[in-house]
């Protein structure tokens, strides 16, 4: 029987055996029985646990969405101020001939960081077009296919012209609202009509639609190389419009374009129009909206770790019998150390797996939102700091009530009732 | 360091105390609680501390488990000289030399029986293979290793002594301590635990020292001691 076998110990055996049991097994073991613990007192812990998974999926997902949601939200209200457009354009000179872009020029600023797209417009300030005996002048446009992207413009009816129509110059015309009422009476009855400018045909396939298309309410857009092969008078390209990204490109932007273009041609009466005011407005709002979120975050997060500080510091009072008793046991204060301060980490790790997995769900539910792809090298990268971020919460939060129980006296501990 | 403990002696010395004090300092000045003890356990003896409130059968208990140092005097565990340990070492000696077993019973809560006897074993690094053989043995010296995956709170007040008995034994130790461990059960039950320390210090030839103040629990040990104004005799 191995009750009662002999036991016989020297002092140096004692530092041995001490060695001996130091292994990953007792790590294991402890690890397990903390989690036990855990598991076995969760209810305890669900309001840290919840706080910790809120913010760690807030996080997760404005740092993995916040650029897309930023161009989203950019879209949406630069639509009130044209906050991320810059006109860039050729000032008309007195003795000298006006410049105009070249298209390689128009090449290297799209290449600029921040640049989502460019776009330039050819005009044409007395085009006339008789219908029914009638006579009206307009503006006359000549654009390219992204140029409705660049501000943003939609059909109000039928469609607007698209790069193959630009390729292949086709004889199609976009009309100003205002004008299609006054010509055909009504926007949906130019659809499909024959316009005759400048004693060219052209068919009417969409009307302007879009916030800002009132300032162009009475004007006529034709793919630019039509413009280019069939208008009489046309100008050349002098005026372009550079979509930025977001607002915070615009002054990297701004500033970038006059290098660039100089880089490419001569740039004589350039000029670099940027709606500054509505940019600062814009700018203002996002910034306080910034602040809120991540403030709101940054509170979660913290609510979470003195959550876990509290619980722990509580725990280790309440506990302090156990802790006597595990001492009796025969526990080191490592053992007593590592038992609370994993009991710590497992709670802020598993926080942080559930809100790897809420951010997860959010990053597709607003991906889905905003038709995008999610990026998921950022998502990773935020998986990894969320979960780095928890272990020093844990250990952060944790350490200083394990210390304080390892550190206890035994007689103490069984002395406390 | 030589040790003369001889394991091959089934009477061999086991506590060895010489004139040992102990001193709190209050806030009303120092008081001596234990002024001169003297106290010698050899195997297979169950010895009683008996002496009344007050009189410092905890403070002799805590320095007997080293959970506190004396003022002063010598105290030996089977030849090795413990005071002069470090805390750690103090630790490991504790689990490897001495089993404890105190009034309230003390279980883990929210645990199995199982994992109530394997704490010690993880503590001494013993390997997981070997821990169920080792946990059934000493569940089997109280009767109850059919037991053995029960929920602790779910047993009788007397089960649960039992099971602190088996946890105590769970690591083979050479001396046993016991604090009122009938304190909080009915005469049956206290029998019952009486008998199994009877039969451990007789088959295990462990030394045992019980703290009590119950005749009924002195008069099954195989010694009895009484506390007195510090001193401790008989
Ligand atoms: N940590 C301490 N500090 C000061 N006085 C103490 C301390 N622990 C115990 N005492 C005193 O020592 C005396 C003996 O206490 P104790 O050992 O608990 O006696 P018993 O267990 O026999 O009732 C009591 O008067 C108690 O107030
Ligand atoms: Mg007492």
């Amino acid at each position: 029987m191995a009750i009662g076998k002999r036991k016989k110990i020297t002092v140096a055996e004692l530092d041995r055996i001490r060695r001996r049991g130091a292994g990953p097994m007792r790590y294991y073991d402890l690890v397990r029985v903390s989690v036990r613990e855990v598991m076995r007192k969760r209810r305890r812990y669900i309001g840290v646990l919840a706080s910790i998974a809120l913010g760690m999926a807030g996080f997760i997902v404005i740092i993995t969405m916040g650029n897309d949601l930023k161009k989203n939200f950019n879209n949406d209200l630069d639509l009130l101020g044209g906050a991320t457009i810059i006109n860039v354009m050729f000032e008309p000179q007195n003795l000298e001939r006006q410049e105009w872009f070249r298209d390689r020029t128009l090449e290297a600023i799209a290449r600029i960081p921040g640049v989502l797209d460019i776009t330039t417009v050819a005009l044409k300030t007395s085009a006339v077009t008789t219908w029914h005996d009638r006579l009206f002048g307009f503006n006359l446009v000549g654009c390219e296919a992204n140029y409705w992207k660049v501000f943003s413009f939609n059909a109000k009816a039928g469609r607007l012209f698209d790069q193959r129509d630009v390729d292949e110059g086709a004889r199609v015309c976009v009309v100003g609202a205002d004008l299609a009422r006054q010509i055909f009476g009504s926007e949906d009855a130019g659809i499909g009509q024959t316009l005759s400018i400048d004693d060219n045909l052209y068919t009417v396939v969409g009307i302007l639609g879009g916030v800002r298309a009132g300032d162009r309410a009475l004007f006529v857009f034709l793919p630019i190389t039509t413009a280019k092969a069939r208008v009489v008078g046309i100008s050349q390209p002098y005026s372009a419009y550079v979509r930025c990204a977001t607002w915070d490109d615009v002054g990297s932007v701004s500033k970038a374009v006059p290098g660039v273009v100089k880089a490419n041609q001569i740039d004589r009466g350039l000029r670099v129009n940027v709606a500054w005011e509505p940019l600062k407005q814009v700018q203002r709002i996002f910034w306080w909206v910034e602040l809120f979120i991540y403030s709101s975050i940054v509170a979660t997060m913290i609510l979470g770790g003195f959550g876990i500080w509290n619980i722990m510091m509580a725990t280790v009072t309440s506990r302090t019998r156990e802790i006597g008793l595990k001492k009796a046991m025969g526990a080191l204060d490592s053992d007593i150390l590592y038992q609370f301060l994993f009991e710590a980490l497992c709670v802020t790790l598993s926080s942080s797996v559930f809100g790897v997995i809420l951010g997860r769900v959010g990053i597709e539910y607003m991906s889905r939102m905003l038709g995008s792809r999610p990026p998921e090298g950022l998502f990773v990268f935020c998986l990894l700091m969320g979960l780095g971020f928890a272990a020093i919460l844990g250990v952060g939060a944790g350490l200083y009530p394990s210390i304080r129980a390892s550190r206890m006296q035994v007689v103490d501990a069984m002395r406390y009732e | 360091m030589s040790n003369r403990y001889d394991i091959n002696d089934d009477n061999a010395l086991v506590i060895d105390i010489n004139h040992l004090t102990k001193n709190y300092v209050t806030a009303a000045g120092q008081i001596t609680v234990l002024k001169d003890v003297n106290l010698h356990v050899r195997r297979g003896e169950m010895v009683a501390v008996m002496g009344p409130s007050g009189s410092g059968k905890s403070t002799l208990l805590f320095v007997l488990g080293l959970f506190q140092p004396p003022s002063t005097g010598d105290y030996q565990v089977a030849g090795v000289d413990v005071l002069s340990l470090n805390r750690d070492q103090q630790a490991i000696f504790r689990r490897e030399m001495l089993g404890f077993v105190f009034q309230t019973c003390d279980l883990l809560e929210n645990s199995t029986v199982y994992e109530n006897l394997e704490l010690p074993l993880i503590y001494a690094g013993v390997p997981r293979r070997e821990r169920p053989d080792r946990i059934r043995e000493a569940l089997r010296m109280v009767n109850l290793d059919h037991r053995v995956h029960q929920p602790s709170n779910r047993l009788s007040g007397g089960e649960r002594q039992r099971v602190s008995i088996a946890r105590a034994l769970v690591n083979e130790p050479e001396f046993i301590l016991a604090d009122e461990p009938t304190g909080q059960l009915d005469r049956e039950n206290s029998l019952r635990v009486l008998e199994y320390f009877t039969k451990i210090t007789e088959e295990a030839r462990t030394a045992m020292v019980v703290v009590t103040h119950d005749g009924m629990t002195a008069e099954h040990c195989t010694r009895k001691c009484v506390l007195t104004d510090g001193y401790l005799n008989g």
